[in-house]
């Protein structure tokens, strides 16, 4: 019975631990991951030049081909960007694709298009897993946090004395009992997916957190070992495919040769991948003997992450000659698991259950935050410097972060859209907004501070539709609306939360004169 | 993928976990104690299978696979929105199945 208690202590010192000192980052890591689950849509709702044609596929590729014909007839490679449920816009680059800067094009008219330079909800997507430190650094420091994310769960679960009789209890409005009660069900009800998307996403990048048996086995290679866990050689025939049959020789020896018109390549890649599946289609050696074309699907045609998959074409007879090889177990049970990770499968449905969840994960952990500083507030032998410290960092991390998402995308719509180095300022408008917030909450007094940050949060939010009226008239379309009508409710929840914090003079009473008590408890002991 | 029927596996999942949770003691002597005692122990079946029916539905949405998913995401979400709603609105957490219902039958009769 004895040895029972203590191992439950220890547990508990550990959950507050790895909790407390991890969790801010978490709750950073979280939400950025959150709203990167719209990642597409908050790129084109940053880009407001970029409107909607409503141009299927098929005209689309006859829209970029021609434009590509005419102005790089000798380029190396076409690339085109085929518009999508989740970005209706038409993009075309020419050469090596990495390299090439991508054109916007205008796919009624085929005129370019020059949308604005923006971070897009690529930054949220980068964010979540770098913390925007050098990209090394960042992942390292981002898997330590999803250590001690598993280490707290665990943890939490040993603890938690009653996880089956409590589970669908929440008793509002009790302070510490209620803020347990809360922290409780969300990890509980939601605990598949707490594991689940820890654990994928350590999974990720388990070359970099493992390196040990690629080490001993390949000596390092990761190239060795990527050959072996492909025995289809899907990239050599890619390369073959890109390099064509003449191997590398000089672009102007291969003779010239008409190309099937490329808008056939859809369908036939949409007979492969499913309708409405495919994301790029891209040429090399255009109009050449040995052109090739490539269709790419958009993620998400099966669970399994196939970044990089394509199907290609002899782009002059149109027999397909490379087809993506099914993947090794060994190999797709990672991939899979980077698959539910990234969640590109399964839809919108799927893409909002995985936001919802989400947004339930930062709660839990924005909860276990508060509860850490509610609890240490009614124990009268608490360290209370370190309290106070707790206390506004919960604000600067929590309120701050929620300032600095929704700053970057008010300062996306306000900065001058032909700014130079765009994408800097608005990094700066992030970056500054949280300053601000950070400074904010050390000088103003906790409860204060949550009540003007969440209320500043909140209007923010809840007048993103106006903003977007206003500035962007011609812009709205049924994705940007959604992404306003998205962050306005979310202003609506956090409005309701500022509200609360508001209206609790009772509880702010009892916290205040709990304070009192210990604070003369504490002189009664040293007089 | 239509809408209809992704409301009506939220709808069953949450309704599996309603039945489910009133059939935990605590929760029946609160919500439920007008209904015949004996009532109780049909609850947790009729959960789990409402829970399986959710699952079977979800699978004419997705494939397998990603059914399975949704579906775990579902009843976590669903006994959530559940657990939020008993204190605050206890009527609305309690009839929001029969509520659902009656409007996929509009809805289906609309359309």
């Amino acid at each position: 019975m004895a040895k029972q208690a203590s191992v439950t202590q220890s547990m508990s010192g550990l959950h507050t631990w790895a909790g407390l000192i991890v969790g801010w980052l978490l709750f950073a890591i979280f939400l950025t991951g959150t709203l990167a689950v719209f990642d597409k849509e908050l790129n084109w709702w940053m880009q407001p030049e970029l409107h909607d044609t409503g141009l299927d596929q098929v005209s689309a590729v006859r829209v970029a081909e021609s434009w590509l014909r005419e102005r790089n007839p000798d380029a190396s490679a076409w690339n085109i960007g085929l518009p999508t449920e989740r970005g209706p816009s038409l993009s075309v680059s020419s050469g090596e694709q990495r390299r090439g800067q991508r054109t916007q094009l205008d796919a009624d008219s085929g005129e370019v298009v020059v949308p604005r330079e923006t971070l897009g909800g690529n930054f949220f997507f980068h964010f979540h897993y770098t913390l925007h430190m050098p990209r090394s650094i960042g992942i390292w420091v981002v898997g330590f946090a999803a250590m001690a994310m598993l280490v707290a769960i665990i943890s939490g679960v040993i603890i938690h004395k009653k996880i089956f009789k409590d589970f669908f209890t929440f008793r509002p409005a009790k302070g510490q009992r209620s803020w347990l009660d809360g922290h409780n069900a969300s990890a509980v009800l939601l605990l598949p997916f707490h594991l689940m998307i820890t654990y994928t996403g350590l999974a990720i990048f388990f070359l970099i957190y493992m390196p040990a048996a690629t080490d001993v086995l390949y000596g390092g290679d990761r190239e060795a070992l990527f050959s072996e866990l492909r025995p289809g050689n899907e990239q050599q025939v890619e390369r073959a495919g890109r390099a064509g049959e003449g191997g590398r020789a000089p672009r102007a020896e291969v003779p010239a040769a008409q190309m099937l018109p490329l808008e056939q390549f859809i369908g036939r890649g949409e007979a492969y991948y499913g309708e409405d599946m495919l994301g790029s289609l891209s040429v090399s050696n255009p109009d050449r003997a040995n052109a090739r074309v490539e269709v790419r699907p958009v993620m998400g045609t099966r669970l399994e992450l196939t970044k990089g998959e394509s199907l290609v074409f002899n782009a002059i007879t149109g027999e397909v000659v490379g087809a993506p090889q099914p993947t090794r177990t060994t190999l797709l049970t990672q991939k899979v698991m980077a698959g539910l990770h990234f969640a590109q499968f399964g839809g919108y449905a799927m893409r909002w259950i995985y936001f919802l969840c989400g947004l339930i994960s930062c709660a839990m952990i924005a909860s276990g935050l508060v509860l850490y500083t509610v609890k240490r507030r009614r124990q009268v032998k608490s360290d209370t410097r370190w309290l106070r410290q707790a206390e506004w960092l919960n604000v600067a991390v929590i309120g701050g972060l929620m300032f600095a998402c929704t700053a970057l995308l008010w300062g996306n719509r306000m900065l001058p859209a032909n700014m130079a180095e765009r994408e800097l300022w608005e990094l700066r408008v992030f970056f500054g907004g949280w300053l601000l917030a950070l400074v904010h909450a050390r000088l103003r007094a906790p409860l204060r501070a949550w009540a003007e940050q969440l209320t500043l949060i909140a209007l923010l939010l809840l007048a993103m539709p106006v903003l977007d009226m206003l500035l962007a008239p011609k812009a709205l379309d049924g994705l940007r609306l959604s992404v306003d009508a998205s962050a306005a409710a979310m202003g609506l929840i956090l409005g309701w939360a500022a509200w609360r914090v508001v209206c609790q003079p009772q509880a702010v009473k009892k916290t205040a004169g709990e304070t009192k008590k210990i604070r003369t408890s504490r002189t009664g002991v040293t007089s | 993928m239509s809408v209809s029927l992704f409301v009506a596996v939220f709808v069953v999942a949450y309704s599996g976990m309603l039945a489910c949770c009133l059939g935990m003691e605590r929760h029946w002597k609160k919500r439920a104690s007008r209904l015949p005692t004996s009532w109780r122990r049909y609850c947790r079946p009729l959960g789990v299978l409402l829970l399986a029916l959710a699952a079977y539905l979800a699978m004419q949405l997705w494939p397998l696979a990603m059914a399975w998913v949704a579906w775990l995401g579902l009843i976590s979400l669903s006994g959530l929105g559940l657990l939020f709603l008993l204190p605050y609105a206890p009527r609305l957490a309690l009839s929001l199945p029969v509520l659902a219902v009656v409007l996929l039958v509009i809805g289906a009769i609309w359309v």
